[in-house]
């Protein structure tokens, strides 16, 4: 009778110690998770800086070349109109991305139909593996594979591309062009660093729940 | 904001501007400019003559519109309305400050950064240890 006590209190120590392992466990990925997500959105931040850089300075050569009256402010479209990139945003409900994610659409326009597939997914790292930053290419070489028609999409692309730069004029610099794509990839930038400062603000506050937990 | 309502999931949202005409004007290149029937914008340009109520009417307009997602701050204008920003608690819209031709970023300054640089006070590390 006192064996089965005793095995039976040990087998509870056990079970004890497993959840405090666990506990101590969880407390260090969420800790390696804000980790991550920290250095990713640093990184991000640096690698826009980068970006923006060089669309404004592709803007002031566009200026310099087309003229400063053909490339102002007063020259925006007031008329009412669509945003053609705009973001989606989906709600999760699992346990470890209880939050927000963006996902960058691209040059969608309802009216084509087109929208579903200029979708850029910029995926959250979920696992234990940490942030994984990715550094996309140019737009056309990510269209996903569909039932042959990607020369389709990307005239449509373009298409709508130029209809952005209509505002300026029908003939653009060059310089003008390259300039609306730098600003295109800062977007994709832009919406890595939302989804990634989502996720450290989320694990800061675990982190910070502990330490408090801890200290009480 | 409180009272402010949920963008549905998957729904289509909207990228909002706060920030100098080149980094406006850029972002418009790329399609996120919206107008709607009332000729209200999802941009604001700051220049020399833009006045803080302008800015903070802005910031508390975007940050209230059900269909935008995202706002985007050039970080010296956000400095501008430095108590408003740090305030803002809520996930959606996220609040990004971006930096500006003729202001470079400056993490000492970014709300997010300046909300967890406190987990790496010695402070923090120190009562982790007892």
């Amino acid at each position: 009778m006192e064996e089965q006590d005793q095995m039976q209190s040990s087998i509870e120590v056990e079970e004890v110690e497993e959840q405090q392992r666990e506990g101590k466990r969880l407390e260090e990925e969420n800790v390696v998770r804000f980790l991550d997500s920290l250095d990713s959105y640093v990184t991000l931040l640096d690698s826009l800086s980068s970006t923006l850089r060089q669309g404004w300075l592709e803007l002031a050569s566009a200026r310099q070349s087309m003229g400063a009256s053909r490339i102002n402010g007063a020259l925006l479209d007031l008329k009412s109109h669509s945003a053609a990139t705009s973001l989606q945003v989906t709600h999760h409900d699992d346990e470890i991305l209880n939050q927000p994610h963006f996902t960058l659409c691209k040059w969608a326009s309802s009216k084509n139909g087109y929208g579903d597939e200029k979708l850029r997914e910029n995926k959250l790292q979920t696992n234990s593996d940490g942030p994984q930053l990715r550094h996309r290419s140019q737009f056309a070489e990510k269209i996903p594979e569909t039932k042959g028609a990607p020369l389709i999409v990307d005239d449509q692309v373009q298409k709508e591309r130029t209809k952005s730069l209509s505002m300026f004029g029908t003939l653009v610099s060059p310089k003008l062009r390259a300039a609306q794509l730098s600003f295109e990839t800062a977007l994709e930038t832009l919406v890595e660093i939302a989804n990634v400062r989502l996720t450290m603000l989320s694990t800061s506050d675990q982190v910070r729940k502990e330490l408090e937990g801890t200290e009480g | 904001m409180a009272g402010r309502a949920q963008i549905p999931n998957k729904s289509s949202a909207l990228i909002a501007m706060i920030a100098d005409e080149d980094t406006v004007t850029g972002f418009l290149m790329a399609g996120v400019g919206n107008v709607d029937l009332r000729r209200k914008t999802n941009y604001l340009i700051v220049d020399s003559k833009t006045t803080v109520k302008a800015i903070e009417d802005a910031f508390k307009e975007f940050t209230t519109r059900e269909d935008i997602a995202i706002v985007l701050i050039s970080q010296y204008v956000a400095n501008m309305i430095r108590f408003l920003v740090d305030s803002y608690n809520n996930p959606i819209p996220a609040i990004l400050e971006i930096p500006s031709k003729d202001h470079p970023y400056d993490p000492a300054h970014d709300s997010v950064l300046s909300r967890v640089k406190y987990l790496f006070s010695t402070e923090s590390v120190a009562s982790g240890r007892r």
